[in-house]
């Protein structure tokens, strides 16, 4: 049960992981049993629970969109198009199996890879889907993920699925998209998430702001206080857009209802239009930026912010365990120094995180 | 409230206990039973919209836009209880 491949982040450490998944030792609460096999994949009744709420969401999920009304002007869903595989496939799902009229939307958070800027366009063309582009002030957003990867301003339990990085990204993601479905009066936010990724009971859910703002007033708080007060302007959504809107909208993640593996997607995709972007990690189609928050993250915590997604698609039998294997292992650490450059880091953050001056992996 | 009614009260805690334990990675014994779970670091605002869904679905506990609040979902026995009453038409 010790993984004796070494990790691509730490070269020759070795560690222990599950036998059956890719979960490893310093993931939160995890327990091995004789044969190795971690309490996750063994958890049986919670696997269950899964497939109860997933049966669920798809009811749930069905019975709002046949009572949708006829939008005519407008828009059924904004999706949150990150130009990744699984963005790329939820807007097909949306377009061509769901019958809805989407608007695709992407955060432009300067570190999209220029060949997924390509697949974007591309995809909307192929789909006939209006697009637009949001791009935040770069040095706030920068602020942003350098205070996210440097201090305690999230809470542990909502990182062990995502980085910290990421975690800034996507709810500013979250929050561009909540406002123009608020501005726009759509009624649906989509976006690309897989099981894993995101939990069985968050397949769809009531956007309820206000009250979802105050559960995170501690975590802004801390941001506010590492970057200043612009972060409100970034995640924020004015009173005025909520008192205007008729009512909150439903996030909806539709891969999440789907059985389909990533060769399969890919193929689907591909018929698009879709390249797979090169010099990208295993784990991402789209951002630069995921190298660094994935080496943060694992400097960190000590396990990588993607070994809960893909051991939930190894034991869907989505994916083998030495496809996840591989793709944890493929880390272009060669781009670091250009990404610590780019994010303006201190020396001392550079040493906090194990990295020289020129942002190489030390040692 | 008499036996039956402590009894079924005590049934949803359980419940809440077992998916907030499976769903967060906590043990029963690291959860402070009338805290936040958000104070204490178990869940974020996105946790908080799992259990809203987990409730409806369990205990077939419709949860409207004016139950969103501190009161209701503040801590774990606030939940139950809040559960509960939904439960048998209380409130
Ligand atoms: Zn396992």
């Amino acid at each position: 049960m010790t993984e004796t491949a070494p990790s691509a982040r730490q070269p020759g450490v070795t560690r222990q992981r599950c036998a059956r998944c890719v979960l490893s030792a310093p993931f939160p609460n995890i327990k091995f049993d004789v044969e190795g096999v971690c309490n996750f994949c063994r958890d049986e009744v919670g696997a269950r629970s899964d497939d109860t709420a997933i049966d669920r969401g798809r009811a749930r999920v069905m019975e709002l969109f046949a009572a949708r009304k006829a939008r005519g002007a407008t828009y059924d869903a904004v999706l949150c198009n990150s130009g990744g595989k699984d963005s790329s496939y939820t807007l097909k799902l949306a377009v061509e199996k769901y019958g809805l009229t989407v608007l695709s939307f992407t955060l432009d958070n300067g570190f999209v890879a220029p060949a997924a800027r390509d697949n974007i366009h591309r995809i909307v063309d192929a789909l006939g889907v209006d697009h637009i582009t949001v791009r935040p002030a770069l040095d706030v957003f920068k602020s942003v993920v350098r205070a996210a990867s440097m201090l305690p301003i999230y809470g542990e339990q909502s990182l062990t699925r995502i980085s910290a990085g990421c975690n800034a990204c996507i709810s500013l993601v979250n929050t561009t998209a909540l406002r123009l479905a608020l501005e726009k009066e759509i009624p649906f936010i989509l976006a690309g998430f897989t099981l894993g990724q995101i939990p069985a009971n968050g397949i769809v859910y009531r956007n309820h702001y206000r009250f979802l703002a105050e559960s995170r007033e501690a975590s802004m708080s801390r941001l506010r206080d590492a970057v200043g007060l612009e972060v409100d302007r970034l995640y924020g959504v004015p009173d005025s857009v909520i008192d205007r809107a008729p009512t909150y909208p439903y996030n909806i993640n539709l891969l999440c209802l789907e059985s389909i593996t990533e060769t399969q997607i890919l193929a689907e995709v591909g018929k698009l239009g879709w390249k797979r972007p090169s010099g990208l990690d295993g784990c991402s189609s789209n951002c630069m930026l995921n190298t660094f928050n994935n080496y943060v993250h694992e400097r960190r915590h000590g396990y990588s912010p993607y070994e809960l997604e893909l051991s939930h698609l190894v034991r869907k039998d989505l994916m083998t365990r030495s496809e996840a294997l591989e793709k944890l292992a493929d880390q272009p650490l060669e781009q670091l120094p250009y990404l610590v450059k780019s994010l303006a880091l201190s020396p001392e953050d550079l040493a906090t995180l194990g990295l020289s001056a020129d942002g190489q992996v030390a040692g | 409230m008499n036996a039956n009614q402590v009894a079924e009260r005590s049934r949803i805690l359980e419940g809440l206990v077992t998916f907030v334990t499976r769903s967060f990675m906590v043990e029963a014994s690291d959860i402070d039973m009338d805290k936040s779970l958000i104070d204490q670091g178990i869940i974020d605002s996105f946790g908080l919209m799992e259990i809203t869904t987990f409730i409806e679905n369990t205990f077939g506990a419709k949860i409207q836009e004016q139950d969103m609040t501190r009161e209701a979902f503040g801590s774990m026995n606030k939940m139950a209880t809040f559960v509960y009453r939904r439960k048998c038409g209380e409130i």
